[in-house]
């Protein structure tokens, strides 16, 4: 019996000395939204097991399930996620609310992560919060336009829209000219009926992503520099009515009810001539086992050159059972090689020397331009109450779509977006 | 004397018995159920949220009030009124049709028992999404089999008229099994004899429903009315699957309302005090349904 103790017990010393670490037989959580880039980690997962003996558990569920799941995990003392990823929409509330460990101790001990190497615009969205590091860039999800080449190619459609407006169909500079070609291209075209663009109208984050883009190309914003609600100004109110007019002349009759999927089925179908979406969808439409109109869609920044950027971070909870495994992980996941990877096999970069990396530009020879599009994106404003104001401009947003008068909508989600941040204590009189 | 002792002390100790094989569903029972409903009650009174999970200041009713000037706060009311008063009787009509139907000597009997069945088993979830897609305006294939009978399509969640209706046409094809099933096994259980009667002295099959089958099954319906009120008033899987509440607030209903307060306000004392407005309206129609259905009877 002993001798069989005493052979478990080298047995054990052997595996820690084989695996290298102090950290073999530890087991890691993580909560993860159902993306590509989640699933492409998975399929690595195996070698960072096998390198430092931490087991990483994912549990994947739908973007819609995450918030929800993650708050009461984050104000227990301990919860059961160790390591967490966090949308955009949540990178205000989350460290406002104290949540999050701070990161900056920890990058400084790690050689393996470089901050500058991540594009300005994705730190200042899921990374710094008020000068402290809280999450690692993880993926972005900047939007963009996406649309049909062979329309734009089609030489009847050139001459029709030289007759029609007087200049040539080109790919359009504002949001009004947006809208005009989207008008234009919902047709009968080559006995299928085409709509100039998929719009996702569903309440409240579909349709605040989608607007937003129209917001920031028109010059527009939510919040001015001391806090106080600007989206009932002109360009606001503007925005909304492009928006209002090209869903009702320009897109699906369907369009208000139409969330992600609805939108994407519908371009990837081929009835639609464009999309305003994530520029990680391209890849998507342009593979030929998911899409029909596979090699004939391209990309271009947002008309009127500002996008809404969007993305994700990694970051530890303060609820973290195990705040140096997960630290380990997500310093393993966001190193250059395993980055580099992650975006050859599809995954959507954050970092200047992934997105140039000459092997990654050979395969996605887009990328340049995609970096340009996350570089020069802008979020939503991140604070305490992003998602509440996301429902209630979408809410208003929605309304004016079903037919409230424009300027009234902005003005009642402007009363609301006030009292939040209020209530958040950044108003300044 | 002796004889008197042992079996008292026999009763004592059955009950004694008694008292520890209840004890663990006691026990779970509280922990379950009373301790969150307490919980949640005290915290309606404080300033509870999830940044600020601490009971430090009671505020009175205030966050019972707080709503009462927000319009939508109103509109979710009025939506989840609306939706229930529909929901419950067409369900119970639909419901009833197809359990006295069932209840018939028919072929295949089974085939219809597992059909029945089928919509039962699925979560609201699942349903949600699985009609989200059927319902697709120009990609689903419920309105392709509307052009197959030369009917124009419909925008059936697009519409902020129409989806309120599409969302109750939803709710009656998940719900409607429940109703019949429970009002089939109403129906199988009555006793032969009244219909053998009745149809000696040559009553109608109608007059037979009416006089006889409506009045014996009246505690199954009444139990059947009461769960689907309950239920429909809390209705939440299928808004937030299928509208989110919209278009704009055409099927906001009160569920997701606390929903918003709870996990987009982070205001946990507020959502628990509308928590209780929804238990106290449900408890007072429960109640209101309850003395008619027991004045009837």
């Amino acid at each position: 019996m002993k001798r069989f103790t005493s052979l478990i017990v080298a047995g054990l010393v052997g595996l820690t000395l084989v695996s290298g670490t102090a950290f073999a037989g530890r087991e890691i959580k993580l909560l993860m939204e159902a993306v590509p880039d989640t699933f492409i980690i998975k399929d690595l997962l195996p070698e960072f097991e096998k390198e430092t003996g931490i087991k990483v558990k994912f549990e994947i569920v739908n973007y819609a399930q995450m918030h929800a799941k993650l708050l009461p995990q984050l104000i227990s003392s301990e919860g059961s996620y160790d390591a967490i990823v966090v949308d955009n929409y949540w990178a205000g509330e989350f460290p406002a609310a104290g949540w999050l460990v701070p990161l900056d101790e920890y990058v400084e001990k790690t050689p393996a992560i470089d901050i500058s190497a991540y594009l300005p615009s994705m730190l200042d969205m899921v990374g710094y919060w008020r000068g402290k590091l809280y999450m690692l860039p993880f993926y972005n999800y900047a939007m963009s336009l996406i649309y049909r080449t062979d329309m734009m190619e089609d030489p009847e459609l050139q001459a029709e829209y030289q007759a029609q407006y007087g200049e040539p169909l080109s790919i359009s500079r504002s949001v009004e000219d947006y809208v005009k070609l989207c008008k234009f291209m919902t047709r009968e075209y080559k006995g299928k009926k085409i709509y100039g663009s998929s719009m996702q109208g569903l309440k409240p984050d579909p349709i605040v992503m989608e607007w937003s883009n129209y917001l920031f190309s028109l010059g527009g914003d939510y919040y001015n520099e001391k806090w106080h609600p600007i989206i009932n100004n002109e360009a606001g109110v503007k925005a909304v009515k492009l928006y209002g007019e090209n869903i009702a002349k320009g897109a699906p009759p369907g369009s208000p009810g139409y969330g992600f999927d609805e939108a994407y089925h519908m371009v990837a179908e081929g009835n639609a001539f464009s999309y305003i979406t994530y520029n990680w969808m391209l890849p998507e439409l342009n593979d030929v086992e998911k899409s029909k109109v596979a090699g004939k869609v391209d990309i271009e920044p947002m008309p009127g050159g500002i996008g809404l950027n969007g993305g994700w971070g990694w970051a530890i909870p303060n609820s973290s059972p195990d705040k140096e495994a997960a630290w380990k992980f997500i310093s393993w996941v966001e190193s250059f090689p395993i980055a580099k990877r992650r975006a050859l096999i599809g995954g959507s970069p954050t970092r200047y020397d992934v997105f140039t990396s000459y092997d990654v530009v050979k395969k996605y020879p887009w990328y340049p331009k995609v970096m340009w599009i996350v570089g020069t994106a802008k979020p939503v404003p991140e604070f305490l109450y992003s998602t509440q104001m996301i429902e209630v401009v979408g809410r208003e947003l929605s309304l004016a779509v079903g037919g409230k008068d424009p300027q009234a909508a902005m003005d009642d989600a402007t009363k609301e977006l006030e009292e939040l941040a209020k209530r958040a204590g950044l108003y300044v009189k | 004397m002796q004889g008197e002792i042992s079996i008292q002390s026999w009763k004592k100790y059955r009950r004694q018995i008694g008292y520890t094989f209840i004890t663990p569903a006691l026990i779970v029972l509280l922990s379950f159920i009373l301790y969150p409903l307490l919980f949640a009650f005290i915290m309606s009174f404080s300033t509870y949220t999830f940044v600020h999970p601490q009971f430090d200041r009671f505020v009175g009713l205030k966050n019972y009030t707080s709503s009462f000037h927000d319009k939508y706060f109103w509109n979710s009311l009025l939506v989840t009124f609306k939706f229930s008063a529909l929901v419950v009787p067409l369900e119970f009509c639909l419901g009833l049709t197809i359990a006295l139907f069932l209840n018939r000597e028919i072929k295949f009997k089974n085939i219809f028992y597992a059909i029945v069945i089928i919509p039962l088993v699925m979560s609201p979830v699942a349903v949600g999404l699985i009609w989200r897609m059927f319902l697709h305006p120009e990609l689903g294939i419920a309105n392709y089999l509307l052009s197959m009978i030369k009917l124009p399509p419909v925008n059936w969640l697009g519409s902020p008229k129409v989806a309120f209706f599409t969302v109750i046409m939803v709710d009656i094809w998940h719900q409607v099994s429940f109703m019949i099933l429970l009002l089939l096994s109403g129906l199988m259980s009555l006793p032969k004899e009244p219909f053998e009667a009745a149809t000696v002295d040559g009553a109608t099959r109608i007059q037979q429903f009416v006089y006889i089958t409506l009045p014996l099954l009246e505690p199954v319906i009444a139990v059947a009315l009461l769960i689907r009120t309950i239920f429909a008033f809390r209705t939440f899987d299928l808004i937030y699957v299928m509208t989110r509440g919209g278009p704009g607030v055409s099927t906001d209903v009160f569920s997701y309302y606390i929903y918003r307060a709870t996990f987009m306000g982070l205001n946990l004392a507020e959502a628990s005090a509308l928590s209780y407005i929804l238990l106290i309206i449900v408890m007072v129609f429960v109640m209101f349904l309850f003395r008619i259905i027991r004045r009837a009877q």
